[in-house]
């Protein structure tokens, strides 16, 4: 290129930067210090329907008169004085110039959407420029739309439990780390209740895996239409094994909440010929409640839940126990009851 | 007028700040007494004990915010002339100020900047 | 830490508290409300001590608004905000008729322009009270989980060292906090202290 450039001579140096110019594909235009046009190319004259030559040394107010945003005018302004690069986005500006979407009629028209880029040029001779880089924003828009939805399908598959549709133990722990520090934060209660289903292993043994997935799925679906409110998070943690945060929910209403789980399991009236205390499909539930945390790690709650569960399934299965984690008592762990 | 000795206190938890606004006073009026507080909390202490002629305050401190710092003072001592000397230089700081029969300046703090609060010192607006 | 004095940490929290200001009074027109906007916290790392414990950020996916900026001295400046908390910041910016979930289209430009807004506000403060120069990229943004941004913001060898301001966002109601981090080279950054020295110097 510095080659070919040393071969011109100035006036085809001049066309062939020109012809660039007109070739970029959104609107370019160089301004000096006084804030007139130097050059201007093809792409802003078709969507302004003022010619280059029209256009050099005049200024952008006297081209547009009343056509200016406020914030164009600023943002010129500032990125002479501070000699730094500036951005006026289209989701907040919009269309800060009169251009138009192709083709230019005489009738009323709705401005081209705009994203604006202003980089000032400083020359080693002193000499300084702005460059006003303006693009179709709609295009943009439109893109972003795609990719947006693109992502959500993908970070949707990415915290499902693929088996039963539930959310999965990642979609958990992201979960739990908000709804923890909302409630430390609003201090206000949490629930949190850990179920699984008693002997699991051995329906599986009796009526086969795909017998037992079917289990899952069942269970999960019931879960789901028993929580009620929408900021109640069932997720599959692993295995058999279930978890519900409750936000906001304090010693009584998540016994509620896991008495109605159980019952409705119990209504299912799933056969399970090889358990050991009922004849058919029974879950065992274990709930950690923090009336007001304090110092409480997530961890903290997660293993006092796993504890309750764990005294569920010592204290015959088919049933529910709860934890209360104190109030401003950090040091020590819990209280038990029921 | 300003050959008197007059008392400036100087309320900024930035050292820096204090430093600069002690400088630019200094060389206009030598013969001031300057006192520095780091916050508006030691700010409320030092005018009940040695009650200076003027005071500039800035707003962003730990504690006691500016704004309620000069308030305070204000209602003690009405007569303190107070300037509100900050880098939040929106349009509410401004009027919260002139509601407190203050001044604002905007930082940074230059020689310009300081003798716009030196002239409302003097009584010159 | 033993890099900087107090006294010049202290000055450059005063230049950035200043850049701040003129930060949030751009953006007190944009959003027609007041904003609060204050450095209350400048630190230096080495870019091996970084991860999102240090830096107390404790969000899965972070924003970064970057500008490579040049002068007599030259660094990557880098604005960071949780993502969600990005989102709640554009929708304030883009005023309430636009519903949260149509925010997200519009954020990538979005926090371009407020990262823009806020690090040329800073830019200009530091390059004003030092008396020099400085020439700046256009800002781009980048999203990802908070592991993978900072993995690619610490991964430049040649830049081992990490200016952190702590910053605190305030519109309406909303309380937000991001990062301003500015990654240097050594020789970058003593220039850096040699203007702040000359600047304090000249008081």
């Amino acid at each position: 290129m510095f080659h070919l450039m040393q071969k011109l001579s100035f006036p085809e140096q001049q066309e062939l930067v020109g012809k660039i110019w007109d070739s970029i594909n959104s609107g370019l235009i160089l301004i000096d210090s006084t804030g007139k046009v130097l050059f201007w190319n093809e792409w802003i004259s078709m969507h302004s329907g003022i010619p280059c030559e029209f256009a050099v040394s005049r200024s952008l107010e006297s081209l547009f008169p009343g056509g200016l945003s406020a914030a164009f005018k600023s943002a010129i302004k500032n990125a002479s004085l501070h000699k730094l690069p500036i951005v006026l986005s289209n989701a907040l500006h919009r269309s800060p110039l009169p251009l138009y979407p192709l083709p230019i009629t005489p009738l009323e028209q709705d401005r081209l959407q705009q994203s604006i880029a202003i980089s000032p040029i400083a020359l080693s001779n002193e000499i300084s420029l702005c460059l006003i880089q303006i693009t179709d924003a709609s295009l943009s828009i439109k893109r972003e739309r795609v990719l947006q939805s693109y992502s959500k399908r993908m970070s949707l598959e990415a915290v499902t439990d693929a088996l039963t549709g539930s959310n999965n133990r990642r979609f958990f722990d992201e979960r739990f780390a908000v709804e923890l520090g909302r409630a430390q934060r609003l201090q206000i209660p949490l629930s949190l209740i850990m179920l699984d289903v008693d002997y699991f292993k051995r329906y599986n043994d009796e009526y086969g895996h795909p017998a037992g997935d079917r289990v899952l799925i069942a269970i999960a679906q019931t879960l789901k239409t028993q929580l009620n409110r929408t900021t109640d998070v069932l997720a599959r943690y692993g295995g058999e094994e279930f978890v519900i945060i409750l936000p906001d929910s304090g010693v009584d209403g998540a016994r509620i909440v896991a008495e109605k789980l159980r019952s409705a399991i119990i209504g299912l009236n799933i056969p399970h010929l090889a358990s050991m205390i009922a004849d058919h499909v029974t879950i065992s539930i274990g709930i950690a409640t923090c009336q007001s945390l304090v110092n409480s790690a997530a961890a903290d709650l997660l293993e006092i839940a796993d504890r309750a569960l764990y005294s569920a399934k010592h204290g015959g299965r088919n049933c529910i126990r709860q934890l209360i984690v104190p109030e401003l008592r950090p040091d020590s762990k819990f209280a038990a009851l029921s | 007028m300003p050959n008197t000795i007059k008392t400036l206190l100087i309320v900024d938890d930035s050292r820096v700040s204090r430093m600069m606004i002690r400088t630019f006073v200094h060389a206009k009026y030598p013969q001031w007494i300057i006192i520095e507080a780091a916050s508006g909390n030691e700010a409320l202490q030092i005018v009940d004990r040695d009650t200076p002629n003027y005071c500039t305050m800035d707003i962003n401190m730990p504690g006691l915010i500016g704004t309620d710092a000069a308030a305070q003072i204000l209602t003690k001592y009405p007569g303190i002339r107070i300037v509100i000397f900050s880098a939040n230089i929106q349009e509410s700081h401004q009027s919260r100020a002139a509601a407190l029969g203050a001044k604002f300046v905007g930082k940074p703090v230059t020689e310009k900047s300081v003798a716009q609060a030196l002239g409302f010192f003097e009584g010159k607006e | 830490m033993n890099w900087l004095s107090e006294l010049q940490i202290d000055g450059l929290t005063e230049v950035f508290n200043i850049g701040a200001g003129r930060a949030a009074a751009s953006l007190s027109e944009i959003v027609c409300d007041e904003v609060q906007l204050s450095v209350p916290r400048l630190q230096l790392y080495n870019s091996s001590e970084i991860n999102a414990a240090t830096l107390t950020l404790n969000s899965l996916r972070l924003g970064a608004v970057k500008q490579r900026f040049s002068g007599p001295f030259s660094a990557d400046a880098m604005l960071l905000f949780t993502e969600e908390r990005a989102l709640e910041i554009v929708h304030d910016m883009m005023g309430s008729q636009v519903s949260i979930e149509d925010v997200a289209e519009f954020e990538q430009e979005a926090m371009c322009e407020l990262g823009n807004i806020i690090l040329n506000a800073c830019l200009s403060s530091i390059a004003n009270l030092l008396n020099l120069t400085l020439e700046s990229s256009l800002p781009s943004y980048t999203i990802g989980d908070t592991d993978g941004v900072l993995r690619g913001i610490i991964s430049d060898a040649n830049q081992p060292l990490m200016l952190v301001l702590h910053i605190d966002l305030s519109i309406e109601n909303r309380h937000s906090q991001g990062l301003l981090v500015f990654l240097l080279s050594t020789s970058s950054l003593q220039k850096l202290v040699s203007h702040i020295d000359r600047f304090i110097s000249g008081i």
